[in-house]
């Protein structure tokens, strides 16, 4: 397996605090691979730190065999890694349709643009029923559909996603992972972070547990459930980050 | 009464239109980006000089100029003076804008020292017509007719094309946005082009009404469209074209209706206004989706 | 560091420790600098005498400014308005009767006939300032931000709109002449030692520790159980007292008042001046009107033209450069050193600290 995304001793500091201190992930291409951690581990960072939202302090992000660590916010997307934020942020005051023809923003083949979005209509007649209303009008787990459907728009190779299921109910979780898999199965390598373990256990093909911004274990779900440790990294050991 | 009621509402709308499209060429740039723009005063000021400086040449060649200067003037400041304080807090911006705005119109009085200077860009305008029996300014009409015309092809271009959705989505969630791939610099420069062709549009009109230009020429109409902005609410278009029409059409039935003696202090009103907007309903008249900061 | 926050347990009768007298120094510095400045300039013939005494009452201004706005980090465009309060307040009770009747036909009869002594009105002109910013402040404290901004912008220009147009009582848009023209360097330069004391002395309080508090992290004040509207109440009130003040020593420095002087450019100087030494400190403050009055006077003389030694040519700049020069730099400082010179910082034996 070739590495798509590859992370070396990557850290990012908010003034004096270390959110993520020397983390090293590999993500090969047609993985899923999930973090999991509790909440202020450093796992929103890290996305934030892929995409580009926050700086690095040291380390390397390669993807593609491309240094990307450097590269400003809205260029990641064009290099192939679309990032579907916490609290899913949708732009509520213009259209679902919009906000999916916005996820085209860096494609220029219109009508294969204008057959993604029938595809996707097609997949949620929720969607294409309140194609022209305003976004935030939708409910949680249709804000969440529309948001991951918004980052295939721009047919990424890398899909990464934070925390699809926060705030949503049991029956919307099990539909957000089937999107999940789906997509996956359509190629698109997808790593997602998740403090809902067992989700995100079950889905990927292995697992980071990050605490303190430091990844404590790393395994598939037969390993990592087996794991007398697995308890103590996910839920404490914070003060060896704090030290 | 409808000859005579005509002409005031031509007048009020005449007014309206022209704060309604400076508030928006505000509203443009704080919905992008925060900033509270005071430099639009001399996107104003500075292609009135243009058309000043041209005008002994063609109508055409002096209005190309007027709005070329506009364009070019806002990207430059664009450039040098507000990019570099991006993501900074927006009162550190509105001083920052404070200042751009006095360097450029103290860089006009050395220039050009702070005398009247007289313009008569569209003199073609003088002379009225009848209008449902009334008769009609003719430069007013046209100030009116630009105004709606320029409203309806901005919010063509807002809704309809690429660059409009990136700018409507950039203001609700610049970062999100962003995300998506939408480009922050060219957002931006986008915002400040359509500030500035909205700003020549205004030095036009407004000195053709006026007859002189100064370098207070925009500060006297930007400071009563920030009010404008303030009032629609700020970071939001639509409010900021309301909000432009009610001030000017109040201002201008205030000096029709209120006493001789209160006629100055109509302005006073207006800002008294404001405030009230800010202590009652701080998001304005019509608040602003997604709007980050809370004024 | 900035040194306030070390301590937060400000209170006067510790001023007398060894630590206390510690914490007096940046005052005893600047009050010494601003003597010194004022006995040297008493030396000197009128016309420097006159620049200096101007200097001053920039000062004051500036002081008052930086009460309100240096320690609640909230915008203030409004100040230059109390200024014009004060100026005009003092003006009308101190001008002669006779004056006042041939220029303001609407006062009221006992004003009209009254003059009062010049304390009196430059205190009444200090006070009124004080209350009318305590009804205009009372609701406009609750804004933070651009709000802040366009609210205080709003009042300067209803300020500068009813000065304008009540001409029976202000003079309207022509000058109101014959003030009694009282200001010395004296006078002047021991009422900016007087404004710089009781901003010291207020920047020490509690209820100033606590507004620089809501100045870092409004949120964090509030839950902290501080009170945000009424402390920045406070320093708005004291503040516009200060350049109450100002504006009366202004108006009887001059002899003559217009409402052109208490509008945009003036505002737009004194917030430089503040920008430019370094909002956050009443050093910046003080130093920001030394470096702006400097360079202003510099400029001022370049554009008279000056004589070089030994060159038979004068060096003459162009007349309005240095408004332009003023301007860049104002520009300069933001973009480039948004905490101003002093970064914020009081000045103490050791430099800035």
């Amino acid at each position: 397996m070739t590495a798509l995304l590859e992370i070396r001793n990557l850290t990012v500091q908010y003034g004096r605090i270390n959110a993520l201190t020397d983390v090293d992930i590999d993500v090969s291409e047609g993985e899923i691979v999930s973090i999991i951690g509790p909440n202020g581990a450093g796992k929103t960072s890290l996305l934030s730190t892929i995409a580009g939202v926050v700086p690095a302090a040291g380390g390397t992000i390669t993807f593609r065999g491309e240094d990307i660590l450097r590269l400003p916010l809205e260029e990641s997307v064009r290099k192939g890694i679309a990032l579907v934020p916490e609290g899913r942020h949708v732009l509520p005051g213009l259209t679902v349709l919009e906000n999916l023809r916005l996820g085209a923003t860096i494609r220029s083949d219109t009508p294969e643009v204008r057959r993604d979005i029938e595809r996707f209509l097609d997949a949620f007649p929720i969607l294409r029923e309140r194609r022209n209303e305003p976004a935030g009008r939708l409910s949680g787990g249709e804000q969440q559909m529309l948001v991951i459907a918004r980052a295939l728009m721009s047919r990424p190779r890398l899909l990464m996603l934070d925390e699809p299921s926060l705030g949503l109910g049991p029956q919307i979780v099990d539909k957000v992972y089937d999107m999940i898999s789906d997509t996956r199965d359509q190629g698109v390598t997808i790593l997602v972070v998740e403090q809902n373990a067992r989700r995100a256990l079950a889905v990927a093909d292995r697992t980071h547990v990050l605490n303190g911004g430091i990844i404590r274990l790393s395994g598939t779900a037969e390993t990592l459930s087996g794991d007398p440790d697995f308890e103590a990294a996910y839920f404490g050991l914070r003060s060896v980050a704090d030290g | 009464m409808g000859s005579a009621f005509i002409p005031i509402m031509i007048d009020a709308f005449s007014v309206g239109g022209l704060y309604a499209l400076t508030a928006l060429g505000i509203g443009l740039i704080f919905s992008v980006m925060r900033l509270a723009n005071f430099a639009h005063a001399e996107f104003v000021t500075v292609p009135a000089y243009a058309l000043f400086v041209l005008s002994d040449h063609p109508v055409v060649v002096s209005i190309s100029a007027a709005v070329l200067v506009a364009v070019v003037l806002a990207l430059v400041t664009e450039r040098a003076a507000f990019r570099p304080l991006r993501g900074i807090d927006p009162a550190t911006m509105l001083i920052a804008s404070f200042a751009v705005s006095m360097f450029i119109q103290r860089l006009l009085v050395f220039a050009f020292d702070s005398r009247i200077k007289p313009v008569n860009p569209l003199a073609v305008l003088d002379g009225s017509v009848a209008l449902f029996g009334a008769q009609v300014n003719l430069l007013k009409l046209t100030t009116v007719i630009t105004c709606l015309v320029l409203l309806i092809a901005l919010t063509v271009f807002l809704k309809y094309t690429r660059f409009g959705l990136e700018m409507r989505a950039a203001a609700e969630d610049f970062t999100m946005s962003r995300l998506l791939g939408v480009r922050a610099n060219r957002v931006i420069a986008t915002a400040f082009v359509l500030s500035a062709l909205l700003a020549a549009v205004v030095a036009v009109l407004f000195s053709a009404q006026t007859g002189f230009v100064h370098p207070r020429f925009g500060l006297q109409i930007v400071i009563i469209a920030f009010v404008a902005t303030v009032i629609g609410g700020l970071g939001n278009l639509l409010g900021a074209a309301v909000g432009g029409f009610l001030v000017g059409v109040v201002s201008t039935l205030l000096q029709a209706l209120l006493p001789p003696d209160l006629r100055p202090f109509r302005e006073a009103f207006v800002f008294l206004l404001v405030i009230l907007v800010l202590l009652f309903r701080p998001q304005g008249l019509f608040p602003a989706r997604g709007l980050k900061e809370r004024i | 560091m900035i040194r306030h926050e070390a301590d937060t347990s400000a209170r006067s009768d510790r001023w007398l420790t060894p630590d206390g007298l510690a914490r007096l120094v940046p005052l005893f510095i600047l009050v010494v600098v601003v003597a010194a400045v004022m006995l040297a300039a008493s030396q000197l013939g009128i016309v420097q005498q006159r620049r200096v005494t101007f200097g001053f009452i920039s000062l004051i201004t500036v002081v008052g400014l930086y009460v309100f706005m240096g320690n609640s980090g909230v915008l203030n465009f409004s100040f230059v308005g109390f200024m014009a309060i004060g100026a005009y307040v003092s003006a009308l009770l101190t001008m002669r009767p006779q004056v006042k009747a041939t220029f303001l036909r609407d006062l009221p009869d006992w004003l009209a006939a009254a003059q009062f002594d010049p304390v009196v009105g430059a205190l009444a002109g200090g006070f009124a300032a004080a209350l009318v910013a305590l009804v205009v402040g009372l609701p406009i404290m609750r804004l933070s931000g651009i709000g802040a901004g366009i609210a205080t912008l709003s009042v300067l220009i209803i300020f500068y709109i009813v000065l304008g147009n009540w001409t029976g009582v202000t003079g309207g848009q022509r000058s109101l002449m014959g003030l009694p023209t009282y200001v010395t360097i004296w006078n002047a330069g021991l009422a900016a030692i007087g404004a710089i004391v009781l901003a010291f002395v207020y920047q020490e309080s509690r209820s100033c520790l606590a507004l620089r508090a809501s100045r870092e992290d409004e949120v964090a004040a509030r839950a902290a159980g501080v009170r945000v509207v009424r402390e920045r109440l406070t320093a708005f009130v004291l503040g516009a007292f200060i350049c109450g003040m100002a504006g009366v020593f202004y108006g009887h420095f001059l002899g003559t008042l217009r409402v052109e002087n208490f509008y945009l450019d003036p505002t737009f100087l004194y917030i430089t001046m503040l920008v430019v030494g370094g909002m956050r400190s009443l050093t910046g403050a003080v130093l920001g009107v030394i470096v702006i009055s400097t360079l202003t006077e510099l400029l001022r003389l370049l554009e008279i033209g000056v004589r070089l030694p030994g060159i038979d040519a004068a060096l003459k700049a162009p007349a309005g450069l240095g408004d332009v020069v003023l301007a860049a730099m104002m520009l300069g400082i933001i973009l480039f050193r948004p905490q101003g010179i002093t970064g914020g910082r009081e000045i103490t034996l050791r430099g800035l600290r």
